[in-house]
């Protein structure tokens, strides 16, 4: 019933007779020309600011198309129909959508014809995963990359964790202000991580998920245990090995299975003492204050803890003689005596059986 | 030799149900703790997961130690009792016999001299595990309550006792695994006098014929008749003497 005739009534009146002479001119061209040739025809109607059609939510359907953006994009040279694909005929053929969500997510689908890896990625996300559940907000291709206007998402790096802010605004601030957050946007440092770096691009995992949590200390790690990167930074590569072989770091990397569930804190991980977006500065003028603050930190899940606890914590720093001199003298204790003891008895037994043999 | 072998009785019930015990509980310590130390280990993996998680695992480490540490005190307190009471032979405590037995025994390694140590009830190698599991078991308990404890612990100590104590709990436990398995094991089930290994720990009895070559100076003392046989062939070595006459004449 809302076929091709009432949205072609509901066009604004200029466009609608273009619309009637591109039936009889154009349309044999389009087919068979160049792009830009093919451009050219449909901006003869979907170039006119205005042109709109309405659906049956009621809502409105722009069909305006900005050559200036158009310009710009990644994609100018692709023929419209690349991606509009099916709407070669003029008139169009008929379509149905419910409403504008609708109608948007199956131009959205176009964009697997060239990039079905990433596409094929999106299907794991927790952005799909709103999507298949029905949330009209769910972000889809373009709402990250932008449709006419889509353009290379790194360009400059920023950008892109200005794309998610769209969605994830408090998250975003936070960030913006973390050490890694400000060395991005003030000194457009080309190291630290943007969202897209330990959240992925495509295949967004859910962030609450334990295993998600579980994998954290490892994402910290692929950058804080690269040593020409830390060392660029004066930053030591000893924080991921130190933290594996306390407590915590060897709970976590056993997977921490036990009795907890999932939304439970499971083990202190690399965020649970950090922060996750506004992860602060440890070194320099910033120390006195962390470690200040650090019984505290240690308070959220040892309640008891007193103001000698948290030196229990070697700070990420190997033992020395400096730093943990009880701790050091003990490890090299212990380096000395066992091979000194258990070489000493092995040589026995070996003396042993020797002068079993020579008895024989 | 018309002698009958008969076994005779070495270890009482007592002794030979600690022994089970400790090594039940010993191998749960080690099975539970080491993959702990070595958590990069994929054999540490699959143990932890077989066993149910590293919490499971935490679990069942914490009450083989609780256990651990019941049985040592147990031990401590009956030993005092017994001490107190005049009724310990004292035979486990080390005395400068024990040093030149085992000077005698490299000795005789080396092939220097023919002569072999005379041993009593323990010889030298038996009370160096027995003090080793005592003392290492004692460090083992302290520094595996400071770790269970140490929210308390550093209320009255310095937070460094804690990892101090982490590194002396997991190269202690790795000390203690090693010398059991390279030292005990060796001794009880390799060496060539017992291969295929030694059930007397388990029954109490040892073969006449072993106790009089392994433990001379304590047969002798259970066969007077046999003593100058027994302690005969080696009157030639003053030292052998001198070493053998005291611990006659204390038990005697």
């Amino acid at each position: 019933m809302n076929g091709m005739a009432s949205m072609y009534a509901r066009l604004t009146k200029p466009t609608f007779a273009l619309a009637l002479l591109s039936l009889f001119w154009v349309l044999p061209a389009a087919a068979q020309g160049t792009a830009a040739d093919e451009i050219e025809e449909c901006l003869t109607c979907h170039g006119s600011d205005g042109l709109s059609v309405t659906l049956e939510s009621g809502e409105e359907a722009p069909l305006f198309m900005n050559r200036e953006l158009l310009e710009k994009s990644v994609h100018k040279n692709l023929r419209c129909t690349d991606c509009h694909a099916g709407l070669e005929q003029v008139p169009h053929p008929e379509r149905h959508y419910k409403n504008l969500a609708r109608f948007r997510a199956s131009f959205g689908e176009a964009c697997k014809n060239c990039h079905f890896e990433n596409y094929t990625k999106t299907l794991d996300s927790v952005h799909y995963g709103l999507q298949a559940r029905g949330d009209v907000f769910a972000p889809t291709c373009v709402k990250c990359h932008g449709s006419h206007d889509i353009a290379r998402p790194a360009q400059p790096r920023s950008r892109i964790s200005q794309t998610c802010a769209t969605c994830h605004r408090p998250i975003s601030e936070a960030y913006a202000k973390s050490v890694h957050g400000r060395a991005l946007f003030m000194e457009q440092n080309k190291d630290v991580p943007i969202c897209t770096d330990c959240h992925r691009s495509h295949d967004i995992a859910d962030p609450k998920s334990r295993a998600w949590l579980m994998s954290t200390p490892a994402l910290c790690g692929k950058c804080h245990s690269d040593g020409k990167l830390m060392g660029k930074y004066g930053l030591s590569t000893a924080v991921v090995s130190t933290y594996l072989s306390d407590f915590h770091g060897t709970t976590a990397a056993f997977g921490a299975k036990g009795r907890r569930t999932t939304n439970e804190p499971v083990v202190a991980l690399c965020v649970d003492c950090h922060g996750i977006h506004d992860i602060g500065k440890v070194t320099g003028d910033s120390a006195p204050a962390f470690r200040a603050n650090l019984v505290k930190t240690c308070r959220k899940c040892h309640p008891g803890a007193s103001d000698n606890f948290p030196a229990a914590w070697l700070s990420h720093y190997e033992p020395s003689l400096e730093r943990a001199p009880l701790v050091f003298m003990v490890r090299l204790f212990y380096k000395l005596i066992i091979p000194f003891i258990v070489g000493g008895l092995l040589l026995q037994i070996l003396l042993h059986l020797w002068r079993t043999v020579v008895n024989r | 030799m018309n002698r009958s072998n008969d076994d005779v009785v070495r270890f009482g019930p007592r002794e030979r149900i600690e022994h089970l015990l400790v090594m039940l509980i010993f191998f749960a310590l080690a099975l539970t703790g080491l993959p702990q130390k070595f958590h990069d280990a994929a054999i540490s993996k699959t143990i932890v997961n077989v066993l149910g998680g590293i919490a499971q695992v935490r679990y069942f480490h914490r009450l083989a130690g609780v256990l651990f540490s019941v049985m040592t005190l147990v031990h401590l307190v009956s030993i005092l009792a017994a001490v107190i009471a005049g009724r310990s032979s004292l035979s486990m405590v080390p005395g400068a016999k024990d040093f030149r037995d085992v000077v005698t025994t490299l000795r005789y390694y080396l092939r220097i001299s023919d002569v072999r140590a005379q041993f009593d009830r323990f010889d030298y190698k038996e009370k160096f595990e027995y003090w080793g599991i005592l003392f290492g078991g004692l460090i083992m308990i302290t520094t595996g309550f400071a770790l269970l404890f140490p929210i308390e612990v550093t209320r009255f100590l310095p937070g460094q006792i804690i990892p101090a104590a982490k590194v002396a709990h997991g190269n202690e436990g790795l000390m203690a695994f090693l010398v059991v398995i390279v030292w005990h094991i060796y001794n009880v089930v390799f060496a060539p006098e017992v291969f295929p290994g030694s059930k007397t720990i388990f029954t109490g009895k040892i073969p006449r014929e072993r106790m009089r070559h392994e433990h001379p100076l304590e047969y002798a003392r259970m066969f007077p008749e046999e003593a100058d046989e027994v302690l005969g062939h080696h009157r030639a070595d003053p030292a052998r003497k001198q070493a053998a006459e005291p611990a006659r004449k204390k038990d005697g």
